[in-house]
């Protein structure tokens, strides 16, 4: 494991993270990054956005709406059987 | 890896995220032949991911739920234009998150165009970091101290995260969906990042002081 050291000046932080949002868009290989060798920060910096954006991946679908949803969908469209031909008013939408 | 990569969409991954399912293509075809039932089961398939992407996108369980409706009863009016050119949840997919943005666009955002929305306040915004090593996120976020992160979040960052970290979208997609440029999509998504992580390692803070 490479041991890195706190930057020095907040400059060359400041510069590298200004250039941060286009290094991840690029997809560009950061471990060759000279300031990421020598600063901690923001190799920490690095690390944890990475980490943030691969937990956000696994975010999975898991919330089910209340059975009332499903009753309203079923009574609005039993108003209005079938999907509508053109020129047949819509079904409602949800009241709010 | 870097985060870059990581966001990188492999060629099959709206497969993973819209695998096929069984017996869809058969409701599909009853559904659009007016069959109830069949839309029963439409509605049962789908309703989890059009459900959580509504509450991720809101944050509000009672706003989630009119809307996972307000997009179902578009389904139902909808579904005998779907020609199969793309995956069946893809399309309904998209279909909700335009329910949602139109749905921001009339109450929530009302004063402000959505462009505006997307740029919180300098509060609001992630600060550059420039100390404070005391904490690392690595290993140690589990899914529901995430999610209620993503909830804290404001609106406008909130939306471009979910659409792209969460849900899949590509820049070019968000910006035509909220009507910005690439460039303001790519750049709410990293301030996104990095105030969830102000979030992430305050909320540790905290947890670690009590």
């Amino acid at each position: 494991m490479t041991t890195t050291r706190p930057c020095k000046t907040d400059m060359n932080c400041a510069d590298f993270q200004e250039r941060l949002p286009e290094l991840f868009e690029t997809h560009a290989d950061l471990s060759t990054e000279e300031h990421l060798k020598s600063c901690e920060n923001c190799s920490a910096l690095v690390r944890d956005l990475e980490y943030i954006a691969q937990q956000a991946k696994l975010l999975l679908p898991i919330h089910d709406p209340s059975p009332a949803v499903w009753d309203n969908i079923r009574s609005a469209i039993r108003n209005d059987p079938g999907p509508p031909k053109s020129g047949q008013p819509p079904v409602p939408t949800a009241g709010r | 890896m870097s985060a870059g990569q990581t966001q990188a969409k492999p060629a099959n991954q709206h497969l993973r995220r819209n695998p096929p399912i069984a017996g869809e293509a058969e409701a599909i075809a009853a559904a659009q032949a007016g069959d109830e039932r069949a839309f029963e089961t439409l509605y049962a398939l789908h309703k989890r991911r059009v459900y959580s992407l509504c509450l991720r996108m809101l944050g509000n369980v009672a706003a989630a739920e009119d809307l996972t409706q307000d997009a179902f009863l578009q389904l139902y009016r909808k579904i005998g234009t779907f020609r199969g050119d793309s995956a069946f949840s893809t399309w309904l997919h998209r279909l909700a998150v335009n329910v949602v943005l139109m749905h921001l666009r009339k109450k929530g955002l009302p004063q402000i165009s959505l462009e505006e929305a997307l740029e919180p306040s300098q509060d609001d915004g992630p600060r550059k970091d420039f100390g404070d090593r005391d904490l690392q996120l690595s290993g140690s976020i589990d899914r529901v101290t995430l999610e209620r992160a993503v909830d804290d979040l404001p609106p406008g960052y909130r939306l471009v995260f979910v659409l792209h970290d969460v849900e899949g979208y590509e820049h070019n997609e968000i910006a035509d969906m909220l009507s910005c440029s690439i460039g303001n999509s790519k750049s709410q998504l990293h301030k996104a990042r990095m105030k969830l992580r102000d979030l992430l390692r305050t909320g540790q803070r905290k947890e670690n002081a009590g």
